[in-house]
């Protein structure tokens, strides 16, 4: 095929003889890459050919008639290429195919769709080691990134294997999985029992390079997988049509601009694209039960302050994607004609994952993993305060404010961790796998350890007593689903994760020494750990190395026995009135309404003309039914800051008690106003004109709700009676079947109940208010997790 | 590239062929169970050996070893990929027992399994070979391949050493 491809252009008088030798040493080396990208450390794709950029702003390159002939051949001759060995390839394949959801739907439980008919032979996937020839940075990245290791790894394979092996299942549910992690196998009718399909050719790469820059389209938000993969192409013609599959090297280099045309789509800079496969959702296909919200982090991302989304966040930010975290530019080691001024957007996507660098030797990776997790003052931990065992009066903040302790005095700290730069929640996605947590330690002067929690046992297991920043899915048993069974989960237990911008509250009850000269050096640590030793032990049994646990952040204070005077902050150290204020959202969560606004009340000592302040003390007086105080504080916050959105939203609340249903309207639709993507404010402005019986205007927020998230119950709900009042049935049905499909069941808590009875040591972390401690109570008190 | 590709559609061509006979003549029931093999299926065992080869499965009882064979047969060479399974007691040390047939030449093998070693197996006799000793928790495998061609050009030293590789993906990845 190529051959001929060569012979047309050869006569057409073009000059493209050399690319279509590197063409052949692209394909070459395409062969040559099934089989060795398998390998852990790969070998370098071919060098680049010569490029020189063009001027910055210089017009595109105006080809000859001849040119423009040639690549017109080009094009129908590639077309005809795909179609025909795409046509053949379903013949093959097709046949024998578990239709298990209908022949309309070979990719479910999965969402992901391809353009044209049938399935994608994963031939017409250009290699990563082709695209690596020119892009070698991004290519050594991917390598060791945990895009190309979607599906390789033992960590998934476990998993995912069980679903395939389960007797109701099989391999046709693991569609749901690999739309994410193996694309290329689920377009190209991989995952069928008797698979008729080479599996080494994309096995080894995941999410190869051409499977995100071949996506056209973004369907919805709905995760799963939710594009439309196009067929892959690297160029497009003058036209802008796409062109399929591979082309000579110099067809790029000569019109970079149709390169990016075909392979750079806007939206893949948006963390809408992210939400494709970091939002997934477990759909009654697979598990027999109902629509289960697996996880999104591009939900939190939504309502954290860097999607500048979301009025009612505590803080603010300057407007981040998931891309700016994750693919921060860097200096390019290696040539890359994508790079822009010696800089290129990172591939290798750093995040938590240090687990699979560890497995496959990916020293660099792990390193910077490791690197990404400490910098970036993502966590805050604060030893913000100490409370006597004889007294309610807190001491705090540490550091700066006076305090004496007396020998053998038994106190709690107050341990504040906050999730303060991080676009999600700590920890993101798979939180029954993921493991974080606080390690407190209280040593006396002499380095002997008096408290410990949060420690790493001898077998490697987590102090079943730590606080951990995980949950606990279970089945309908009631059983822990330790072996990511997504599709037996029912409920969860508890779920400690910290949303993005909050806080959290961590008690530790200790004693002091008894010498009248006694110090104690109280350290509390949030540790990461990529996987829970548990899931380890299932994956390689017990004899596998200890894999890496990171130190995200960390605080330490000394505590001496009689008088301890203020001292200077340390420079990561949030200023008082942050401090404060954390501590007032911690409480808020742990529903201790009056200490919330008792802290937020200091916040505004510390600052009393910063409106979020009164505002802080107004939602929680909202939420704890003190309305009129509530409004007292609401109405300051607007004094100071009349377009406070997050107190003009607060105050429709409020508006809607007193029944002034036109302040209501005005509040709620100056928030939409100013944040269009409020999911809060259209949802209280849809209830709004619902109540006012405004058909259509009640329609037109919920609609824009479901724009934001899809799965919002209200907009379900609301929207299943509405299209029933205006006549659109079909519609109506629809959404009231999408309710009663993710509704929560009421019969799942009692599933985390019969665990939390099981399990004491872990019944306690489930509930907000609670107290770690090792000294033995007159009541028996909890029991050392040791 | 060019004749590759050809040689590809001849296989599929050769392929197709035998589809068609498989639809007129249909084939034994033990036929099609022998072609089940768990750890890797023959299409990609044929894309490895660089043509269509044939499945079997000699299924153990417990406790025995599982045994998945793929023959490629041409003109003047028969190329074999061979997958043997079984559980272990010890399996770290069955892993060791099983390597001392690979001689002074093995090398780990990083992220296999729990553990791997590979090494090359050439029979004097026969072409070039390479062979394979990993485990999966307490399941140890083995995994050779083979051609009868002294100098094969389709499984050079390089590409064997690639290639089983690929395999041992295959087989530890259905492992875990």
């Amino acid at each position: 095929m190529a051959r001929i491809a060569s012979i047309l252009i050869v006569s057409a008088g073009l000059t493209l003889q050399g690319s279509m030798a590197a063409l052949a040493a692209a394909q070459q080396a395409q062969t040559q890459a099934a089989n060795i990208s398998a390998q852990s450390v790969s070998p370098a794709p071919p060098p680049p050919p010569k490029y020189t950029p063009p001027a910055k702003g210089s017009p595109p390159v105006v080809d000859t008639p001849e040119q423009r002939e040639a690549i017109a051949k080009w094009k129908e001759r590639a077309e005809q290429k795909l179609a025909a060995e795409r046509q053949a390839y379903n013949d093959k394949v097709a046949p024998s195919y578990d239709f298990h959801y209908g022949k309309k739907n070979p990719y479910t439980p999965g969402n992901v769709q391809v353009v044209g008919d049938g399935f994608l032979n994963p031939g017409a996937f250009p290699t990563a080691e082709y695209c690596g020839t020119c892009h070698q940075e991004a290519y050594s990245q991917w390598r060791q990134a945990l895009h190309s290791n979607a599906f390789r790894t033992p960590f998934y394979r476990t998993s995912v294997n069980i679903l395939i092996r389960d007797k109701e299942r099989g391999i046709a549910f693991s569609r749901h999985c690999d739309s994410c992690h193996n694309p290329i196998g689920v377009l190209g009718a991989a995952l069928t029992a008797d698979s008729k399909v080479d599996r080494s050719r994309f096995d080894p790469d995941g999410l190869t390079c051409t499977t995100c820059h071949s996506v056209v389209s973004l369907d919805s938000t709905n995760g799963n997988a939710s594009v439309k993969m196009g067929v892959p192409s690297v160029i497009v013609d003058e036209n802008g049509d796409r062109i399929p599959g591979m082309v000579p090297f110099d067809m790029i280099l000569r019109h970079p601009e149709r390169h990016s045309k075909a392979v750079m789509h806007d939206f893949l800079r948006t963390p809408e694209f992210c939400a494709a496969c970091h939002k997934a959702n477990l759909p009654s296909p697979l598990n027999d039960y109902k629509f289960i919200r697996a996880f999104t982090a591009y939900d939190e991302w939504q309502q954290s302050k860097f999607s500048q989304r979301n009025p009612l966040t505590f803080y603010t930010a300057d407007f981040t994607t998931c891309q700016g975290c994750h693919m921060k530019r860097n200096p390019n080691a290696l040539p890359d004609y994508g790079a822009k001024s010696g800089t290129f957007a990172s591939h290798r996507w750093l995040a938590g994952n240090t687990a699979v660098p560890f497995y496959y030797g990916f020293d660099e990776q792990l390193s910077k993993t490791i690197d990404f997790l400490r910098a970036g003052n993502y966590l805050n931990v604060d030893i913000f305060a100490l409370k006597k065992a004889d007294s309610d009066k807190l001491i705090a903040p540490l550091g700066s404010v006076p305090y004496q302790l007396a020998p053998s005095e038994t106190v709690d700290a107050y341990v504040v961790i906050q999730n303060k730069n991080i676009g999600h929640s700590l920890i993101p996605e798979v939180r029954d796998l993921y493991e974080a947590w606080v390690e407190f330690t209280v040593k006396d002067s002499a380095g002997t350890e008096i408290y410990h929690s949060g420690f790493l046992k001898p077998d490697g297991m987590l102090d079943p007593r730590a606080h951990s920043f995980t949950n606990r899915p279970v089945t309908d048993q009631g059983e822990f689903v330790d072996n990511h069974k997504v599709w037996t989960i029912h409920s969860v237990a508890y779920d400690n994760s910290v949303q993005a911008g909050r806080s959290v509250l961590v008690r530790y009850e200790f004693r002091m020494p008894a010498d009248a000269n006694g110090a104690v050096t109280v350290t509390a640590k949030v540790n990461y750990r990529h996987l829970r030793q548990s899931y380890l032990n299932n994956i390689f049994g017990k004899d596998h190395p200890a894999y890496p646990v990171v130190e995200i952040a960390s605080r330490t204070r000394v505590m001496k026995v009689g008088d301890n005077a203020p001292e200077s902050p340390e420079p990561n150290d949030n200023q008082d009135w942050m401090r404060w204020n954390n501590l007032g959202i911690a409480l808020l969560d742990q529903f201790q309404y009056k200490e919330s606004i008792q802290a937020f009340t200091e916040v505004i000592k510390l600052r009393p003309t910063y409106a979020d302040a009164y505002t802080n003390v107004g939602l929680t007086e909202i939420v704890w039914e003190k309305y009129d105080s509530a409004r007292t504080a609401i109405r300051k916050a607007l004094s100071i800051d009349p377009n406070s959105a997050r107190a003009t939203y607060y105050d429709g609340l409020l508006q809607r008690r007193l029944g002034n249903t036109e302040r209501e309207i005005a509040d709620f639709s100056k928030v939409v106003e100013m944040f269009p993507q409020s999911r809060d404010a259209r949802r209280e402005l849809g209830i709004t004109y619902y109540q006012q019986n405004s058909n259509s205007a009640a329609v037109e927020q919920f609609e824009a709700l479901q724009k934001i998230d899809p799965d919002d119950l209200t907009a379900h709900y609301n929207l299943s009676i509405l299209y029933r009042r205006i006549g659109k049935l079909k519609e109506a049905a629809e959404q009231q079947a999408m309710f009663v499909d993710k509704k929560v069941d009421p019969g799942a808590p009692t599933y985390g109940l019969n665990f939390l009875r099981l399990h004491p040591e872990i019944s306690t972390e489930s509930i907000p208010w609670h107290i770690h401690s090792d000294l033995e109570r007159s009541s028996g008190g909890p029991q050392n997790g040791k | 590239m060019a004749s590759k590709a050809n040689r590809n559609q001849w296989y599929s061509r050769g392929s197709r062929w035998v589809q068609l006979g498989i639809c007129f003549f249909g084939i034994p029931a033990g036929a099609m169970a022998a072609n089940n093999c768990a750890w890797i299926n023959e299409t990609t065992a044929s894309s490895l050996l660089g043509g269509d080869a044939v499945g079997q499965v000699s299924a153990a009882d417990a406790g025995q070893t599982t045994v998945c064979t793929f023959t490629q047969t041409g003109t003047d060479v028969v190329r074999t990929l061979r997958v043997t399974v079984e559980i272990a007691a010890d399996p770290h040390a069955r892993v060791g027992a099983l390597a001392q047939s690979c001689g002074a030449d093995s090398a780990p093998l990083k992220a296999i399994g729990n553990e791997a070693l590979t090494c090359s197996a050439d029979d004097r006799k026969g072409g070039p070979s390479e062979r394979l000793v990993g485990r999966v928790r307490d399941q140890v495998f083995t995994i050779t391949i083979a051609s009868t061609l002294k100098k094969d050009s389709a499984l050079t030293r390089d590409s064997l050493h690639a290639k089983i590789y690929l395999a041992a993906e295959q087989v530890a990845g259905n492992l875990f």
